[in-house]
């Protein structure tokens, strides 16, 4: 855990720009994702090189512990009006809610948005929204088909101020 | 090796999205599981249950909350095989195991009195579909084919990729596959349709069948939505196939269904007509069900019929021979689950009377009305001595049936 904390930052909230904060993911969620880095089908070297070798158990464990620190935000910069409301039209537009939960706090195999970093929220999307992360599963991949880029970072800024 | 391989897959998926993306033009889709949902429903919170992709121990599999008609009994047969759904027996008795998401097969030897377990092959995008023939292990991804040969004998033998000759299409959703060779020898294969609800592509929506180097491609049946399952009827040879209705239209249906192939290029309705008569709530036209093959019998409402078995073994009592047994993993796409057991349907090969009877229930707590379930019994396989293999793909567990008048 010393070693995903040096990454994701103290208690899984991540200090590091393009690393995600993982506490108070689902658990699920957090298994499932460790599994795809171990078996190379989600492509992160940096996560491949961490989780290579870990048995199931192992990653259950990590998985636990991690969904049982509290989701903090991290520092983002005051919230643009416009930006927000951007994002939550673009939400509503999308049905983001029906599967992360209207307040995003994400169940199961569905991630936690709310307080995510930023710029890691921009990230995932643009790279779901271009095909780059089509990964285990066929249904992200097509959720943000045709979003604008000014969408996603209007979303993203949503999305991380959450609590 | 092993990095360049897994980008090459990537790779691949990725070019084939994007081949489907690529038109800026067009608005774009809405994602494949949400197309269809009418504005009254736009706050559901409806969303497909999470699958499991770690290890179930074994002293964490209830096997003793399974119910059985009286005489039947049933055991752990297998477990650790995450994700395992359809299997394939081979000619000296190995299990081969398919999955989805986690993108290994697996390869089960029975040793007696336990089974070890080990991965063929992994990495791939949603190996579901896994078939034996001639020595042969045949695998399925939704963007690749491969075949094993001998591999009963050589575990390490290198796969014969056939992928280029059976020209599989682009679009990854619903196109994870369940393979099976018929009575004929040829590889019969589905093509689900990418979406919820659409007007498909001319590739989707429909099964065929190759020669088994992927030659000799041939369209049997059309306007099936996605079928998972299927068997060939013992006496007449006719292809049995199960089909999930779409969602979003409603807790009651339209019904997954269990259709009968009786001609060659039968039409069995999707887009338009669904179940015994259902037109689609939006993709319109007349006589939406005129020239519709009608199914044999209805499944439930989101059942996910999958696995189909005609039972011609002879341990069950006479009463079981050539009937059916359909595993419904079950529903999502209903406020109140559905399913998430095996049936035993007693038909005739016309398809006339289906009379449907619950036979392996217990994975889940139906009583209260809560998606509060354990396993979802995903396919079945009959072994030489006439026992059930029934596979439960979120423990990632192999059960086997059985049937003694000790019991």
């Amino acid at each position: 855990m010393a070693l995903c904390d040096a990454c994701h930052g103290a208690g899984g909230v991540s200090q590091t720009v393009g690393t995600p904060s993982i506490a108070g993911q689902p658990k699920l969620f957090l298994e499932n994702q460790l599994v795809l880095f171990r078996e190379g089908l989600r492509v992160s070297p940096p996560m491949q090189a961490a989780v290579n070798g870990l048995t199931d158990k192992e990653i259950v464990r990590l998985a636990d512990h991690y969904a049982a620190q509290p989701a903090r935000p991290v520092a983002a910069g005051p919230a643009d009006t416009g930006q927000v409301e951007q994002g939550i039209a673009y939400a509503r537009k999308q049905h983001c809610g029906s599967c992360h939960l209207p307040d995003y706090r994400g169940r199961q195999q569905i991630p936690r948005l709310a307080g995510q970093r930023e710029d890691y929220l921009v990230e995932s999307m643009l790279a779901y929204r271009d095909n780059r992360r089509t990964g285990g599963d066929t249904i992200m991949a097509a959720a943000l088909y045709g979003a604008s880029d000014a969408d996603i970072r209007a979303l993203a800024h949503y999305l991380a101020r959450l609590r | 090796m092993r990095r360049a391989f897994v980008h090459s897959i990537l790779a691949a998926a990725a070019a084939g999205l994007c081949g489907a993306a690529s038109a800026q033009d067009k608005p774009a889709p809405p994602p494949a599981w949400h197309q269809g949902k009418p504005p009254a429903m736009s706050d559901s919170k409806l969303a497909p249950l999470p699958g499991k992709m770690t290890e179930t121990a074994r002293s964490e599999i209830p096997v003793e909350k399974v119910n059985l008609p009286p005489g039947f009994s049933v055991q752990i047969w297998a477990h650790g095989l995450p994700g395992g759904r359809a299997m394939a027996r081979g000619d000296q008795g190995k299990i081969y195991v398919g999955t989805r998401i986690i993108g290994r097969v697996y390869e089960i030897t029975d040793n007696g009195d336990r089974r070890s377990v080990r991965v063929v092959v992994d990495k791939l995008t949603q190996p579901a579909g896994v078939a034996f023939a001639n020595g042969s292990l045949y695998v399925m991804a939704i963007n690749r084919v491969l075949r094993y040969d001998g591999i009963e004998s050589n575990p390490n033998v290198q796969p014969v990729d056939l992928t280029d000759k059976f020209q599989l299409p682009p679009e990854q959703h619903h196109n994870w596959k369940y393979i099976r060779f018929g009575p004929d020898k040829k590889l019969y294969v589905p093509f689900g349709a990418p979406c919820n609800i659409c007007e498909p592509p001319p590739q989707y929506a429909q099964i065929r069948r190759y020669n088994p180097d992927g030659s000799g491609m041939e369209v049997i049946a059309r306007g099936v939505r996605n079928s998972v399952g299927f068997d060939f009827h013992p006496k007449t040879g006719e292809l049995w196939f199960t089909d999930h209705g779409r969602d979003w239209m409603g807790d009651d249906g339209p019904q997954d269904e269990l259709n009968r192939l009786s001609k060659t290029g039968q039409n069995f309705g999707f887009p338009y007509c669904h179940a015994q008569g259902v037109a689609d709530a939006d993709f319109k036209k007349a006589d939406a069900c005129k020239d519709v093959t009608k199914p044999v019998a209805l499944m439930g409402p989101h059942a996910a019929a999958m696995g189909v078995l005609f039972y011609t073994g002879s341990m069950f009592p006479a009463q079981y021979k050539d009937t059916l047994f359909v595993a419904r993993k079950g529903s999502w796409n209903r406020t109140k689950p559905f399913g998430f057991d095996v049936v035993n349907i007693r038909v005739g090969a016309d398809g006339k009377n289906p009379k449907i009877t619950p036979f392996m229930t217990g994975f889940i707590n139906a009583k209260e009305g809560k998606y509060d379930f354990w396993g979802r019994p995903a396919y079945l396989l009959q072994m030489p001595d006439g026992a059930l293999l029934v596979s439960d793909e979120q423990t990632g567990t192999i059960f086997r049936v059985s049937y003694s008048t000790k019991n």
